[in-house]
């Protein structure tokens, strides 16, 4: 009878155990399986981090150059702004030079009566 | 089978094809060089039985000192013609290595071909000799009447002609001038400050005559009082050429239009802003006269280009189909001196002088010394610069009332206060 128990006891134990294993393996592979969900979750956030950051770069960039084209364009527009008046300016020392040339000729033309 | 190419031999070959070769360049070189041509003055023309135009157009390029006035002398053009057909180029200061056109190419008027005609629009006065089969033309430019007192227009003769003239002062022109501060005595005596010069012609019309002047600048100028002036060599010459009695016509054409060679040409004096309504009408009937001609097309777009301009030149605006027109312009060459070109003389410290001006620009005052320069008689000025200034000093004068005397003319004719100034004394 002793024995039949003992029998009985060990079988159970090592069922018990063998499901303990079973449950083990079964609490590796899901602690691995975590590890790994883990290890996929921590790669899509430095991925999104990764992205996020080349996004703001990619921004900082086209706002950059945004910023520089608009440089330009005010730079250009001075420049033609300068030009403008350069051109004025010549115009009407040219009209002055003129006007003085022609005021000359009129009184040549009146010293050459008689 | 190699074979040997003996280079000595070779070259000996090739050497004169070479030398050959450069020499033929060299002349390829010569020939595609614009020829200069010197320029032989001469106002007379042959004009060929149906032909209306006479001369030939020429270019020049300026040197540094020239003026307009000069280089229209020296050519035997009046200034008018010169500055008329170089638009926008200064009379007094023209830019040195300017290439220029020489107006000396002429559309006869529309008149009788006898005798002396005037066309006062173009200021240039034409003599014709000969008869209707060959007629020579002299012509010679002028200057003429001012729009408060205009040259007369119509029939005159010349009555009778004078050398060394006395002018005897009008009434009219004698009060103008008191009024000026310049009072004029009753008559001139020859000599530099007679405005007729050594020659005068008298006309017909009472008070009209054809004379030379004390004044050159102002050939080509609306100027005088009615008078015709000229040139001192051209009124001898023409005072030589011509007999009393010979006709004068005077007549006013801004519009011209000419044949020569199958071509027809238009010449304007008048700018758009003073079109002469009636002449401008008979122009255009002229011209859709001419249009109808068979074998005539008429280029309207280069007719309203040369009535815009109006540079006092003739250009053709009919095709050149089989017509030749007039000949190409031909390119002179300056010349070492311009005829009349007035003289500077060096000044001197012992001699008394005026300063006319003193101007920041040099432009300014080279202008003004040259209008100094070209007064009649001459007032001699030049310029002397001063510390970045522009010192413009007329003289040098034998004594103190010649240099006032030149300080009155200054004041009187070009509204300029000049300052004595006087020799430097010797110790």
């Amino acid at each position: 009878m002793k024995k039949s128990l003992l029998m009985i006891l060990m079988m159970v134990v090592i069922a018990i155990t063998a499901m303990g294993c079973a449950t083990k393996g079964d609490l590796e592979k899901v602690q691995s399986q975590q590890m790994m969900t883990g290890a996929k979750a921590d790669q899509a956030a430095q991925d999104a981090q990764a992205a996020k950051a080349s996004a703001d770069a990619a921004t900082l960039k086209a706002e950059a150059a945004a910023a520089r084209a608009e440089n330009a364009l005010k730079m250009a527009e001075e420049r033609e702004r300068i030009a403008d008046e350069k051109a004025k300016m010549a115009d009407e020392k040219a009209m002055l030079a003129d006007e003085k040339a022609k005021k000359s000729d009129d009184t040549f033309q009146k010293s050459m009566r008689k | 089978m190699c074979r040997v190419i003996d280079l000595s031999r070779l070259c000996s070959r090739l050497l004169p094809i070479a030398v050959f070769i450069v020499v033929v360049s060299l002349c390829g070189c010569a020939t595609t060089k614009s020829v200069r041509e010197e320029y032989q003055p001469s106002a007379e023309f042959s004009v060929a039985k149906g032909d209306d135009v006479i001369g030939r157009l020429a270019y020049i390029t300026l040197e540094k000192g020239d003026t307009l006035p000069d280089i229209a002398r020296h050519f035997g053009l009046g200034i008018n013609a010169v500055s008329a057909a170089n638009p926008g180029v200064d009379i007094w200061v023209p830019e040195a290595g300017k290439r220029i056109l020489l107006p000396l190419s002429f559309i006869l008027p529309d008149t009788p071909r006898k005798g002396i005609v005037i066309n006062l629009a173009a200021m240039r006065l034409f003599e014709f000799k000969g008869d209707i089969e060959s007629i020579e033309v002299f012509t010679y430019p002028v200057g003429v009447g001012t729009e408060e007192r205009p040259s007369p227009r119509g029939q005159m003769y010349v009555d009778h002609k004078v050398v060394r003239p006395t002018w005897h002062v009008p009434a009219s022109i004698a009060a103008d001038h008191l009024k000026k501060g310049d009072p004029l005595p009753a008559a001139v005596p020859p000599g530099p400050e007679n405005p007729l010069g050594e020659y005068a012609m008298y006309l017909s019309k009472p008070g009209y005559l054809v004379h030379g002047t004390n004044k050159p600048a102002s050939i080509g100028l609306r100027a005088t009082n009615g008078c015709i002036r000229l040139y001192p060599e051209d009124i001898k010459k023409l005072y030589a050429n011509t007999p009393v009695k010979i006709p004068v016509r005077m007549v006013n054409q801004p519009y011209l239009l000419g044949q020569h060679n199958g071509v027809v040409y238009l010449e304007v004096h008048a700018p758009p802003e003073d079109i002469d309504t009636i002449e401008f009408d008979r122009m255009y009937a002229r011209l859709k006269s001419i249009e109808k001609e068979p074998g005539r097309k008429l280029d309207w777009s280069r007719v309203k280009k040369v009535l815009a301009e109006a540079r006092g030149v003739p250009f053709p605006i009919s095709e050149i189909g089989n017509g030749r027109g007039i000949a190409e312009p031909v390119e002179f060459s300056h010349p070492t001196e311009l005829y009349g070109r007035p003289e500077v003389p060096e000044l001197k410290k012992d001699a008394w002088s005026v300063l006319a001006a003193d101007l920041p620009d040099e432009i300014d005052a080279v202008r003004l010394a040259a209008m100094i320069n070209h007064q009649g008689p001459q007032i001699p000025a030049r310029v002397l610069s001063n510390n970045g200034s522009y010192r413009v000093i007329a003289g040098p004068f034998r004594d103190a009332k010649e240099a006032r005397d030149a300080v009155k003319r200054l004041k009187i004719d070009l509204e300029i206060d000049g300052a004595l100034i006087e020799p430097v004394r010797k110790k």
